[in-house]
């Protein structure tokens, strides 16, 4: 066993100077870019055999289904610095948003980086430092000893089940919308979708045209937002409420105010009336699924209560058979490789900006937030962030240790701008992107002044 | 046979007003108001025997003109194993002319400089001239990638007043049409340096067509300036009658580093006699820039 031991330790490579980016899609090919961009030495692996993460459709923990299409329109979800393309529409579909990481991969040349087909399998904290071990494309294990670690696994992989009474006696099928990829799945059955965020209500868009009946079964009233409003993309639109900084009573009354403008009352079309105000729930842009519920072809119905042989039972006690129930009721935020703990906050991460440690300069976590908006551009600035802390720690580590205890004072600051989010798994780390964008742009200029003092 | 003369270097980075300044996040303007597609003119020249390793150059026109501008530079600059790219902004060149072209500002022209960017293999050099170089300032605030900058005739990051004293004094009719709204052309002799024939000079002023007031407005108005890290070359024409030699030597203060000024050339550096001085010292300094080390 002892001798096991020592020759394991040998085995170690020693990337003690290096960073460690962990995963290759939207958000670690970003943090590499940046962090490389600012003199940090970066080693970037990824599990597939290809960049793009989710985005990947061939990867095994990808999520995106056929339709899939982007719910923010390009200038909020593009890198900043990499515009998405002229030619492409306001909102990409899933193919388009591969091919646009792969250029932004090749123009930053990180296709000579990455290390494909690599997974990490479990991760040994040092006291600074990490012992990394790993499984490259041969197979073979092995053990690399890196200074920092960039985690940028992503979070919407990792399904999470609902359980109802009489689940496991029912005797069509269950499917969980990660197992989803397209619309012949559900075509000549009758499909329940349970869950009414994004992807809840794409399958249920799609099994209006496809299904023999679709049932779309909401735990609460929701608040659906139209992708176009007045002519132009929605968020393009809604970005001018929140530019006017209202308090968030009046922008979210003025919000309400457009949604009944240009989408309707919700009663109108049979749906139950929202019970929370706008923006306390993740929005859910879809304007599709009222112009089905519409038509018909998609029935609303309340929480699911129970399965009873072949039916499915909801809360107000009305019944209908089904072939297939769809979960599309989320996904969970996991870490399977670092040991438990590590990461602190449990089920709720709490890092600083939802990226920094709040203790360890060496363990950074890049992609976890669920912005009201696009994704990548507040990635893209969360690895600013990084790259200029880790540039701080590298000219003063006691500037840099400084600067944590500075900032863990807004610690449970979660840029949410004073909406009072409905308690629910769905928004651990939910983000209101204007609020973050700004928090970010003053974190960015605190760093910026704490670089220059140290340089002085 | 044009020497050239080097201003004083700074005496420190001089801390912009405000203090020092992080990363512009937020763009409000951007994000509600996106320039609108168009289609771009792209001129692009391969060398025969590349260098391994070097960027691309992206070459960004002044106003009026378009990558025409860099008729010359490109194949010279091919010549000498760079991959020389330029763009023609909106309504420039043969770059489409936008529906509402007369309310174009220079983050359009951003936007376009960005999207050329993105169709190149790698992070390139940005190579500004006059309005183009305000332009690029823009760019390498947003655009940190690129491994160097190089600014041709450029009006200063914060305000280019002096521009309006200038042509006030050499070519008032061309300010007061410009002020009134109206399309204009240059009086040739504005244009280029004295070592430029009178032809050559009136064949050039043939070619440049309207800039839309507003951004032309926005070089000389007082704005906010871009905070730049990436290296920067700074030179321009002795015999500036557009950007005063010593407007782009203020340029040149504020980024840090000093003006070259080419004693006998006007602000067509890129085209008039002597071209090809300025475009020797060019590539001279990007090889010791950018040449050897591989790209980002």
């Amino acid at each position: 066993m002892a001798s096991m031991a020592t020759k394991d330790a040998r085995r170690i490579v020693d990337r003690r100077e290096r960073s460690l980016v962990l995963g290759a899609g939207s958000s670690g090919l970003t943090a590499a870019k940046n962090l490389r961009e600012r003199g940090i030495d970066v080693d970037l692996v990824e599990r597939e055999a290809h960049v793009g993460g989710n985005w990947n459709i061939e990867g095994s923990t990808s999520r995106v289904y056929e339709s899939t299409r982007m719910i923010s329109s390009k200038p909020f979800t593009q890198y900043p610095d990499f515009p998405m393309p002229d030619a492409a529409p306001d909102y990409l579909h899933h193919t388009h948003v591969r091919a646009y990481l792969e250029r932004y991969a090749a123009h930053f040349g990180l296709d000579q980086l990455v290390e494909l087909s690599t997974s990490v399998d479990r991760v040994r904290p040092l006291a600074r430092g990490f012992d990394v071990e790993l499984t490259g494309p041969d197979g073979v294990p092995h053990t690399r000893r890196y200074g920092r670690l960039v985690v940028a696994n992503g979070h919407n992989w990792s399904p999470k089940w609902p359980s109802y009474p009489g689940q496991d006696t029912f005797s069509g099928e269950l499917l969980h919308a990660a197992g989803y990829r397209s619309g012949d799945q559900l075509a000549g059955r009758r499909v329940v979708i349970v869950g009414a965020g994004n992807t809840g209500c794409d399958i249920a868009v799609e099994a209006a045209h496809r299904a023999t009946a679709t049932v779309h079964s909401t735990r609460r009233a929701y608040w659906y937002a139209p992708k176009y409003a007045f002519g132009r993309p929605a968020d393009q639109v809604s970005d001018l409420i929140f530019a006017l900084r209202l308090p968030t009573r009046l922008t979210q009354t003025l919000f309400q105010a457009t949604a009944r403008l240009v989408v309707g009352r919700h009663e109108r079309y049979g749906l139950p009336r929202p019970d929370h105000r706008f923006l306390e729930t993740h929005p859910i842009v879809n304007q599709q699924l009222l112009y089905h519920v519409g038509h018909g072809a998609i029935t609303p119905k309340p929480d699911v209560a129970r399965f009873e042989g072949d039916e499915v039972v909801f809360a107000d006690g009305s019944r209908v058979g089904a072939d297939l129930v769809v979960f599309a009721t989320g996904y969970r935020i996991r870490f399977p490789f670092l040991p438990d703990g590590l990461i602190p906050g449990g089920a709720r991460p709490r890092l600083l900006r939802n990226v920094l440690h709040p203790e360890r300069t060496d363990l950074a976590v890049i992609g976890l937030i669920q912005p009201d908006s696009g994704q990548f551009a507040l990635v893209h600035w969360q690895s600013v962030l990084l790259a200029s802390f880790l540039d701080l720690d590298a000219r003063d580590p006691a500037a840099a240790r400084d600067y944590l205890r500075a900032a863990g004072r807004h610690l449970d600051d979660r840029s949410q701008a004073g909406i009072d989010l409905v308690d629910s798994t769905r928004h651990l780390v939910e983000v209101e992107h204007a609020a973050y964008a700004r928090d970010l742009e003053a974190d960015l200029a605190e760093l910026a002044r704490r670089l220059a003092a140290v340089a002085a | 046979m044009t020497g050239h003369t080097v201003t004083t270097p700074p005496r420190r980075l001089l801390p912009r007003p405000g203090g020092v300044r992080g990363e512009k996040v937020q763009r409000r303007l951007d994000w509600s108001f996106p320039p609108p597609p168009v289609a771009r003119e792209l001129l692009e020249v391969r060398p025969a025997a590349p260098v391994h390793g070097r960027p691309p150059l992206l070459c960004v026109h002044g106003a009026g003109m378009g990558a025409w501008a860099f008729e010359r530079w490109l194949p010279a600059a091919a010549e000498a194993g760079w991959h020389a790219v330029a763009v023609s902004l909106r309504g420039h060149g043969g770059s489409e002319v936008p529906e509402r072209f007369t309310t174009t500002t220079l983050r359009h022209y951003e936007h376009d400089v960005l999207q050329a960017i993105t169709e190149l293999p790698a992070p390139p050099v940005l190579v500004g001239h006059s309005l183009g170089a305000v332009v690029v300032q823009r760019v390498l605030e947003r655009y940190r990638s690129a491994p160097a900058g190089v600014l041709l005739s450029p009006p200063p990051p914060d305000h280019g007043l002096a521009l309006l004293g200038a042509l006030a004094r050499h070519d008032p009719v061309t300010l007061l049409r410009g002020a009134l709204g109206l399309t204009t052309r240059p009086r040739p002799r504005t244009l280029v340096g004295p070592a430029t024939p009178v032809e050559q000079a009136v064949a050039l002023a043939e070619r440049v067509g309207p800039e839309p007031a507003a951004a032309a407005l926005q070089v000389t108005l007082p704005r906010r300036a871009p905070v730049i890290r990436t290296p920067v070359l700074v030179i321009s024409g002795g015999a500036d009658r557009i950007v005063p030699p010593a407007t782009a030597a203020r340029t040149a203060r504020l980024l840090g580093t000093r003006a070259h000024l080419y004693r006998g050339l006007g602000h067509s550096l890129l085209l008039e006699v002597g071209w090809e001085d300025v475009l020797r010292h060019v590539l001279a300094w990007l090889e010791v820039q950018v040449g050897a080390r591989p790209t980002p």
